[in-house]
């Protein structure tokens, strides 16, 4: 601990201006508010790279529920950030189809090239987190990786080196 | 009849009404269906899958609780089929779940233990080399801690706390094994209502903070009493551990309580130990309060009550009992009598998702019996009124402010100071509500019946009992305390100890009070 | 064939007909080849009779189930009480299965134009369209066709949303779906209340798979007899199906055949066959939680309903994954039971511990450290897992299990007895 107080950055709201006008167009989507609610967690990641538990409590005040459910839903689906991750967020599919077709290696050659050498680790520049996930529904192109919101199919091996460089 | 449908459960005939579940139906036949997700106070959830029964004619086995009866449908709880479909819930609950037992303080009442007893593998196939899931207890909030390592995912408290307390505080957190109970930070468990889920918890997951390794469940001693919190009147069981009230749990009642108490109320017993009670009969001598025997004491206030006239007061505890009550108002008939009581209040709390159950505002569990019996809630005025009567009756309570010229009896559980200890000249020990039977009126004029789970300390005994032999014709008994009083006020009328049993029953409404 | 493979001469093109074409994906492109003409039409028949039209062609679910549609839509309430919705299942998470993505890149009109005839035959004033959170590119364009449709102001009364998933194979079953649109957990919900009495905001719903509705605009425009005239095999069977062929062949992607089509042409001829030097070994035709079969049923299997099931499979999603002789059986069965593992809700205990458990026995069977009673185990705690639970995740993971201990005991084997080393750590 600290021998002096650590001075902490008050929590700025994500809804205000035009993403709360944007919310407000959301919201009025669903007949029952809590339905916006993974829309705006999508929001919230894409405005701040994570969802923390103080967006929780925010996104959970704005749609009339409470942060325990905000949370219990962020936790239980897999694309949502609770932690700060890398800059460029790696989703490698290695379920079998793709792990028939060598994905396992794609995997390999992602650590090593990127320097995150662990699944789930950011490596130490700060601007790479390679994680392995499920299905990523494009078994007819091994193997298709996520780079932040680029789907990009047929990744080889032999096609890491020129992709990490493209998005370093 | 159309709404009465008749089913086979075990081969035996069951009539139910349209819409019951058949796990409820299944209580009728004799037969408890194991399950744990299940609750009669909570909405279905059908996730644990352990109710499974076989019915005829479905190609699956079907979960109990979220099935409805059909008319002509035949049950088999107890079929190959179902036996092994719930013997492999329990061995996949048992995998990840640690053998806490020897620790754990569920141990006993543990319905995991009961049905791996009933219906179990003796030996497990996971093997050992598997390291069991392991998480941090955690501290949910004031009186609850979270094991997660034991829990089963039931969520019948997250649904406890969404749907009965309609304060959702409680999620379920990740997804798979990896699953738990979760809160966020912003939001302790600290619901008034809250400690119901540990009631809830089939296992040893949510855990008192209060109860913490205080006592084994085979060493508890259980008796069926009424909560002295506050009006509600809520049915509890004590439990006690070598005579001492270890902790209140609540007991069902539908008219009253449902599955439920408050966390006020389940907090509420440590006073039923206290050690500063009045042992013996004291009777002043000489200045000074001497223990004497009870003939001695006894005669004493007879002839106190004997030479007096004119008026009298009686300041009375709103959590004495209604037969005390009635026979302290029979023993001051020949006066003119004024009775009163003080209420403490607090705030309300209620159960959102029951209705018409609130820790109510009145802290007191017997108030209404004391106004029904004629007593008044205008505590200054008898205390005024005390300073010129000829006796002063104090029942149970030890803090009275008072002055008067005439003379005091005070019968008391915890030793008194003040006015009743020094102007007292008999000071009679009596029982408080774990160590007597006796009833209580709720706010609604429910009349339920306490049991004695313990002996009175030293020569205690039940204020019923002292104030009955003060007066012409002691009842005997109780329960002859109370036929006496049912018989002589109209708003009893027609009740018995028998007849209220151990969820009571409504006085007459609206009936009138002699004077 | 699908992008970016030419058309195979064998193949019935309905579906993929533009897949690859990136005219198709405008508005403008999509109705100079003749798109939204069916809508119109739909929008001036009476809901009962745009029903009983796909009834009468024998459509049915392309998810998975292979429920018949039209007589789905004929379960929502007669009389009407409030609103309807409709979900579509945009949500393709089945391993093997890549066609609603291409359906969505590449014709994302048919998608809507599908989803708003199916509205109109059921009264849904809104249908929310569910896309899984990994499809970036599928939700770009149709985001953007959603957009044009709505400004050329093609659905009469009907709203369509899009409403993006984040990461829960889960969500592809109808209920979870349903709590996800709801901004719930991914939960399945005990049946009843059925969807078509109580779905999503406790409103009458109906949901569809994407390649169904996707063939709906067809079956309005050329005819219900036409649809069901297209069929090789079993009458029960009907139009096309887009197979998503993958794993160990030359040619991976998707292909449109008619009901009935043998597999083994599908393998052999249009995908390129097996890698030079390799034999098929074992394939699962309907996505991974089908039962896989062994080279010969494979290779007598017809694609329909009736023709998979009866050489030992369901025919589910489409998804075909072929796995040649180099193909390691218990590694990937080990893989398939991870997959079901990871993506568990967690509510029933059947699925929440028996996927784990069962990934762990198999983890420890590759470490060389698995006993012959451990396949005993695996038997009994599969068949624990089936039949029991709120939906068929569990039975899905004990599927692969069974029919790879039954089919395959000698490579299983071959790592009891230390004749194949061990490929993990213990």
């Amino acid at each position: 601990m600290s021998a002096y107080p650590v001075p902490v950055e008050p929590y700025q709201p994500v809804f205000v201006g035009a993403l709360k006008e944007q919310l407000d167009a959301v919201i009025a989507r669903y007949p029952a508010k809590q339905g916006a609610l993974l829309p705006a967690l999508w929001m919230v990641q894409e405005a701040r790279g994570w969802i923390s538990d103080e967006a929780m409590a925010e996104v959970a005040d704005l749609l009339d529920t409470t942060p325990a459910q905000v949370k219990g839903v962020v936790t239980f689906y897999t694309m949502y950030h609770q932690h700060p991750v890398g800059k460029n967020f790696v989703q490698v599919c290695t379920t079998s189809c793709c792990n028939l077709c060598g994905a396992e290696d794609v995997v390999k050659a992602l650590l090593a090239e990127t320097g995150a050498r662990e699944l789930g680790a950011t490596s130490p520049d700060g601007k790479w987190t390679v994680i392995e996930v499920e299905c990523l529904g494009a078994c007819g192109f091994p193997t298709p990786i996520l780079v932040n919101d680029d789907f990009i199919e047929s990744v080889t091996p032999e096609r890491v080196p020129e992709l990490v460089r493209k998005y370093r | 009849m159309a709404d009465v449908v008749s089913l086979t459960i075990d081969d035996v005939p069951v009539s139910v009404p349209k819409g019951t579940l058949l796990i409820e139906a299944a209580k009728q036949a004799g037969v408890l269906v194991p399950h744990y997700c299940y609750h009669p106070g909570l909405p279905v959830a059908g996730v644990c899958r352990m109710c499974l029964v076989e019915v005829e004619k479905a190609p699956k086995l079907q979960i109990a609780c979220a099935t409805q009866v059909a008319d002509g449908m035949v049950v088999r709880t107890r079929s190959g089929q179902a036996k092994s479909g719930r013997t492999g819930v329990l061995e996949l609950l048992l995998i990840n779940h640690p053998l806490d037992c020897p620790i754990c303080d569920q141990a006993g009442e543990c319905e995991l233990q009961d049905f791996t007893f009933q219906e179990g593998r003796p030996a497990s196939r996971y093997s050992p080399t598997y390291p069991k899931r392991f998480n941090p207890v955690e501290d949910f909030g004031p009186d609850v801690l979270y094991v997660p390592n034991r829990c089963i995912l039931c969520t019948r408290c997250v649904r406890f706390m969404e749907d009965v307390a309609r304060e959702p505080v409680l999620n379920v957190s990740e997804r798979g094994d990896r699953a738990f109970i979760g809160v966020h930070p912003d939001a302790q468990l600290d619901h008034p209502w809250s400690g119901n889920v540990v009631d809830l918890c089939p296992v040893g997951s949510l855990l008192s903070k209060d109860f913490l390794h205080k006592a084994r469940a085979w060493e508890l001693d259980k008796t069926a009493s009424v909560c002295t919190g506050c009006s509600q009147g809520c049915n509890v069981t004590l439990d006690l551990r070598d005579e001492t009230v270890v902790r209140i749990r609540p007991r069902p009642n539908l008219e009253v309580n449902r599955y439920f108490i408050c966390d006020h109320g389940r907090a509420n017993y440590r006073w039923m130990n206290r050690g500063d009670r009045v042992e013996a009969p004291l009777v002043r001598a000489g200045g000074e309060l001497k223990a004497v025997d009870w003939d001695e004491a006894l005669d004493r206030a007879r002839t106190i009550l004997a030479g007096a006239g004119g008026s009298a007061v009686a300041l009375v505890s709103p959590a004495a009992s209604t037969e005390a009550l009635y026979l302290a108002r029979k023993l001051l008939g020949r006066f003119a009598w004024t009775g009163a009581f003080e209420v403490v209040m607090g705030e309300e709390a209620p159960l959102a998702g029951v209705p018409n159950l609130a820790l109510r505002a009145e802290r007191a569990p017997n108030a209404r019996g004391a106004e029904l019996l004629g007593y008044g809630r205008d505590y200054a005025a008898a205390l005024k009124a005390a300073e010129r009567a000829a006796v002063v009756l104090v029942i149970d309570d030890p803090d009275a402010q008072f002055t008067t010229s005439g003379e005091v009896i005070c019968l008391g559980t915890e030793v008194p100071t003040g006015a009743p200890l020094h102007r007292s000249s008999v000071v009679l020990p009596v029982a408080n509500v774990a160590e007597e039977d006796g009833t209580f009126v709720n706010r609604d004029g429910r009349v339920q019946r306490y049991f004695q789970a313990r002996s009175a300390p030293a020569m205690a005994r039940p204020a019923w009992w002292v104030l009955g032999q003060l007066t012409d014709t002691p009842p005997d008994s109780a329960a002859a305390a109370f036929d006496a009083l049912a018989a002589d006020v109209d708003a009893f009328r027609g009740l018995s100890y028998a007849a209220l049993g151990l969820t009571g029953l409504r006085a007459a409404a609206g009936a009138g009070v002699p004077a | 064939m699908g992008y970016p493979q030419k058309p195979h001469p064998k193949e019935t093109v309905v579906l993929s007909e533009y897949f690859g074409d990136p005219e198709a994906k405008t508005f403008k492109g999509w109705v100079k080849r003749g798109g939204y003409e069916a809508l119109t039409q739909a929008l001036a028949m009476d809901p009962a009779a745009v029903t009983e039209e796909v009834k009468a062609s024998g459509l049915r679910g392309r998810g998975g189930a292979g429920f018949p549609t039209g007589l789905k839509w004929t379960f929502m309430p007669k009389e009407k009480k409030g609103p309807h919705y409709l979900c579509v299942n945009a949500d393709e998470s089945e391993p093997g299965t890549f066609k609603d993505r291409e359906i969505m890149r590449w014709t994302p009109h048919a998608l809507l134009e599908g989803t708003a005839i199916a509205a109109h035959a059921i009264r849904a004033e809104v249908a929310y369209i569910y896309i899984r959170g990994e499809f970036t590119e599928p939700w770009t364009v149709m985001t953007r066709a959603l957009a044009e449709a709505n400004a050329a102001k093609v659905f009469g009364g009907i709203t369509i949303h899009l409403h993006r998933g984040a990461g829960a194979y889960i969500c592809g079953e109808e209920t979870a779906l349903m709590n996800s649109i709801e901004g719930k957990r991914g939960n399945p919900r005990i049946k009843p209340p059925f969807p078509a009495v109580a779905g999503v905001f406790g409103q009458p719903t109906t949901i569809n798979n994407v390649e169904t509705l996707a063939a709906v605009p067809h079956i309005i425009k050329r005819g219900s007899a036409w649809y069901k005239s297209l069929c090789l095999s079993s009458p029960k069977s009907t139009g096309t199906k887009l197979f998503s062929v993958c794993g160990q062949v030359q040619k991976p992607g998707n292909v449109e055949v008619t009901m009935g089509f043998p597999l083994k042409d599908v393998i052999y001829e249009m995908c390129g066959g097996m890698r030079p030097g390799r034999t098929l070994k074992a394939c699962i035709p309907g996505g991974s939680s089908v039962p896989i079969l062994t080279r010969e049923e494979t290779e007598r299997c017809l694609l329909d309903y009736e023709g998979v099931a009866e050489a030992g499979s369901l025919l589910g999603s489409g998804g075909v994954i072929v796995f040649d002789d180099s193909a390691d059986m218990v590694y990937q069965i080990m893989r398939l039971a991870r997959f079901y593992a990871h993506e568990s809700c967690a509510q029933c205990t059947q699925c929440r511990e028996g996927t784990a458990w069962t990934t762990k026995i198999l983890e420890r069977i590759l470490a060389g450290k698995g006993q012959t009673k451990d396949l005993d185990l695996l038997l009994d705690l599969s068949d624990n897992m089936t039949g029991k639970t709120i939906c068929v995740l569990s039975d899905s993971c004990a599927t692969p299990v069974i029919s790879g201990i039954k089919k395959f005991r000698s490579e299983f084997e071959a790592y009891i007895t230390g004749q194949r080393r061990p490929v993990l750590v213990a």
